[in-house]
């Protein structure tokens, strides 16, 4: 397959999950649940920019890792702060006074 | 040593051969006064992320209501708009690279109609947002919106500037396959600034 081709398929897979991932929030499930569907179709999103459009795997290492964990930083934040959202209130509470 | 391609479809461009693996990986894409800025941008909105998540645990009501309160509707505008921009711009660095300065101002030209699409949905929503009372006294995940999202928009707007100057730049023909390093420092912007967007979308669209 061409590397056009194949930024063409990211793309459309990129259109999909960004429709699909609306569909995901708007359900009726656990708020936990929720934010796990919706940051893994984030995480896919962001390799896909990252892989086809960005091209990171000829980047520089330094530069990949430091982009990659970036990107995989986040959707694990979001999990994290839904499932301790309170130990985070509490401990940034103490902090802030 | 600067190759001329010409602008007739009709006589044959000069296709270079492909990148061997050994010569592309490792290498700094673009420039490496790109990246410094690219870090800068990743740095800021890190930051704002951060105190995102601290207003988010400190006032889960307000956030658990606040999509509720945005148009779902503009916000997957947003990211359509972006993405299919990005898809233009990668585009067009793939055609630059086979030698193909028409495609290449093509699929420019297009990248930045859709990146006007982002500043143009944003219009309509503010006026919506507005109509609603939605302003800066409508509550902490209102004021996180519109702080995070006017940010990026401010990126946005320097990618616009950015894709114009580019677009001149190739249609003079100061890019070649082989010396193209303006064209793919803007392209490697214009992609981190769409996916700061796939972080903020879900955040304010789709997390209650």
């Amino acid at each position: 397959m061409s590397p056009e081709r194949k930024i063409d398929l990211a793309w459309l897979m990129l259109v999909l999950l960004s429709v699909g991932g609306a569909g995901i929030a708007r359900s009726d499930a656990n708020a936990v649940l929720v934010a796990v569907g919706v940051s893994l179709v984030m995480a896919i999103k962001l390799r896909l920019v990252c892989n086809y459009f960005l091209e990171l795997h000829e980047a520089h290492p330094r530069i990949r890792r430091a982009v990659l964990a970036f990107c995989h930083g986040m959707p694990i934040l979001v999990i994290l702060t839904t499932a301790f959202g309170d130990t985070l209130s509490s401990l940034t509470g103490a902090l802030l006074g | 040593m600067t190759l001329a391609v010409p602008l007739s479809p009709t006589v044959p461009v000069p296709t270079p051969a492909p990148r061997p693996p050994q010569a592309t990986a490792g290498r700094i894409p673009g420039s490496k006064a790109m990246w410094v800025g690219i870090f800068c941008e990743i740095t800021e909105f890190a930051l704002l992320f951060a105190v995102f998540f601290i207003a988010r645990a400190h006032h889960p009501e307000a956030f658990q209501a606040g999509p509720e309160r945005l148009s779902l509707l503009a916000g997957t505008g947003y990211t359509l708009m972006l993405l299919t921009s990005g898809w233009c711009v990668a585009r067009a660095l793939h055609a630059m690279r086979r030698g193909d300065r028409r495609a290449t101002v093509r699929w420019m030209l297009a990248g930045f109609v859709f990146g006007l699409g982002y500043p143009a949905i944003k219009i309509f929503e503010l006026q919506r947002n507005f109509a609603l009372g939605l302003d800066g006294s409508a509550g902490v995940f209102i004021v996180s919106y519109y702080y995070l999202t006017f940010t990026h928009l401010v990126h946005v707007f320097w990618g616009l500037l950015g894709m114009m100057w580019v677009i001149a730049r190739t249609g003079l023909g100061a890019y070649t396959p082989e010396e193209h390093s303006g064209l793919e420092a803007f392209a490697c912007y214009w992609h981190v600034t769409d996916m700061i967007w796939l972080m903020i979308f879900p955040l304010f669209y789709l997390l209650g």
